[in-house]
């Protein structure tokens, strides 16, 4: 064990028991069904349920960092504040409408705020999120059809072996992929699917299980006391 | 000559996009569409599925990818719907319990109604509680979206546990919704799992439906389209649903703007390189 390596102080050995505590006992829940009188996955269930609050208070702290950026952003006069005041205005009536008239409202059975502040915050809300919200996002979204037209001759060229074998399995692909070409030839719906089944699934595969150790040896190490800060 | 000033100034080719998308939307052209086996399994396995069979449908796109996976939505839900089985919505993706409304505000519910053959249970907002559904449903999503005890509705005591799901459908545009049915509903508790995928996505997702672990694919907006058509056949019913079917002319013109480009660019990249040997 090398000398400079950074001795645990006593809070980072109570942090570390406690996730191999938590840790290991997941994986016995997971792997193992143990009887008894003590049911274990009750208590895993419940553990998690404590765990969704816990996680749900995580949001709360973003939009803390977030209001507090930007109102800063404000205050200072900083070269984007214009920006921040459209954020903190669209951040915050969205929000506000959201818990009044959505599916994630707080009250929807009116119980505590009217029905009458309800019925005039729903068509509102559907508008800022089906009108505005669904169409600003897929019109960005399909901004990239243009990128993808542009860069198919400026980019997408066979300048190697494997470069063209790449671009002719992508074109095929394309072909395939296109209902008309299809009609044409049912065979470049063949070529398609069989690219995809073979080639493309060993080729995941490969990228799968290597993630999959990847994520299993950092699991290992972080539950062994991984060194702190490295 | 051509393809440099087309480098230079790409705005022809976004003209030409622009044309051959919105013409033929515009125009309403309707083609038939060939069926991929990932489609036609998904709709065997749901067509196959014993009456008052449980369906668990996953909302996990964020409204970009609107215009390619909520038609998919549509269609699959409509199947569900046409059959007599039962469906609780739920999502993954914040984005997704007001997508599920707008699905089932598009397709036609039959005598179905609310709280006994289908509910909208809203937001999974982590792992927990995707890990701790199968057990108890409404221990970890006390509420539906319309402020209903879930422990209250009819589904839910029919089937308190999401492990009586024979299946769960994701609509999904990243993977980590997927993973994670894969991982603690399947893994666990061996429920049955299909996705639909955005075109880029779906690719990577081919190995789980090699292996038998997902027993379908819906690829793209063509993946609905498909989907519609096997509708059509079998019901007589649902052909412009959900508008994927008169988007297959533009998606083709597309896709074929797409290769003529990369094969315009590449002679256009040979030549010069044999201009400029010959010049050296």
């Amino acid at each position: 064990m090398s000398s400079d390596k950074k001795k645990m102080t006593r809070g980072e050995l109570g942090l570390q028991v406690i996730i191999f505590s938590l840790g290991f006992f997941y994986a016995i829940v997971y792997y193992v069904a143990v009887p008894g009188t003590v049911n274990l996955q009750a208590v895993s269930d419940q553990l998690l349920a404590y765990l969704t609050a816990v996680l749900t208070a995580a949001f709360a702290i973003g939009v803390i960092n977030l209001t507090r950026v930007h109102v800063n952003n404000i205050k200072r006069k900083r070269a984007t504040w214009r920006y921040s005041v459209i954020l903190i205005i669209c951040l915050f009536a969205m929000a506000i409408f959201s818990m009044i008239a959505s599916p994630f409202a707080l009250d929807p059975r009116a119980t505590v705020i009217p029905a009458g502040v309800i019925a005039f915050s729903t068509p509102i809300w559907e508008f800022l999120y089906y009108k505005i919200l669904v169409n600003i996002n897929s019109t960005i979204f399909s901004l990239l059809a243009f990128f993808i037209a542009s860069a198919a001759y400026r980019a997408f060229k066979a300048r190697s072996l494997e470069s063209t074998i790449l671009l002719v399995a992508g074109l095929l692909v394309i072909l395939g992929q296109a209902p008309v070409v299809d009609l044409v030839w049912p065979g470049f719906g063949a070529i398609r699917d069989w690219i995809l089944a073979f080639p493309n699934t060993a080729g995941q595969r490969g990228i799968l299980i290597g993630a999959a150790l990847g994520i299993l040896v950092f699991s290992v190490r972080r539950l062994f006391r991984y060194p702190w800060g490295d | 000559m051509a393809a440099s000033s087309l480098r230079s100034d790409p705005r022809l080719v976004y003209l030409i996009l622009l044309l051959v998308v919105t013409v033929p939307v515009l125009t309403h052209a309707v083609i038939s569409v060939p069926i991929t086996p990932t489609t036609r399994a998904l709709y065997d396995f749901i067509q196959n599925l014993p009456p008052n069979s449980l369906v668990v449908e996953s909302f996990d796109y964020a409204t970009s990818v609107v215009p390619e996976l909520h038609p998919q939505a549509i269609v699959v839900t409509q199947h569900i719907f046409l059959r007599p089985l039962k469906v609780l919505f739920v999502a993954q993706d914040p984005n997704g319990p007001p997508l599920a409304d707008a699905v089932l505000d598009t397709i036609n519910k039959g005598n179905k109604s609310y709280g006994v053959d289908y509910a909208n249970l809203g937001y999974i907002p982590n792992t927990a509680t995707l890990i701790g559904m199968p057990s108890n449903i409404a221990q970890f999503l006390p509420l539906d979206t319309r402020g209903n005890p879930t422990a209250s509705l009819p589904i839910i005591k029919e089937f308190p546990a999401a492990k009586d799901a024979a299946l769960v459908i994701t609509f999904d545009d990243d993977g980590s919704a997927l993973y994670s049915y894969l991982q603690y509903w399947q893994g666990s508790f061996n429920i049955a799992v299909a996705v639909g995928a955005t075109a880029t996505v779906a690719p990577g997702f081919m190995p789980f439906y090699s292996s038998g672990q997902l027993v379908g694919i819906l690829i793209s907006i063509r993946g609905a389209a498909e989907y519609e058509s096997l509708l059509n056949q079998q019901y007589n019913c649902c052909l412009g649903i959900s508008g994927a079917s008169s988007a297959m002319v533009a998606l083709s013109a597309s896709h074929l703007l797409i290769v003529a480009m990369v094969v315009f660019g590449n002679a256009a990249y040979f030549i010069s390189r044999r201009t400029s040997k010959r010049e050296k």
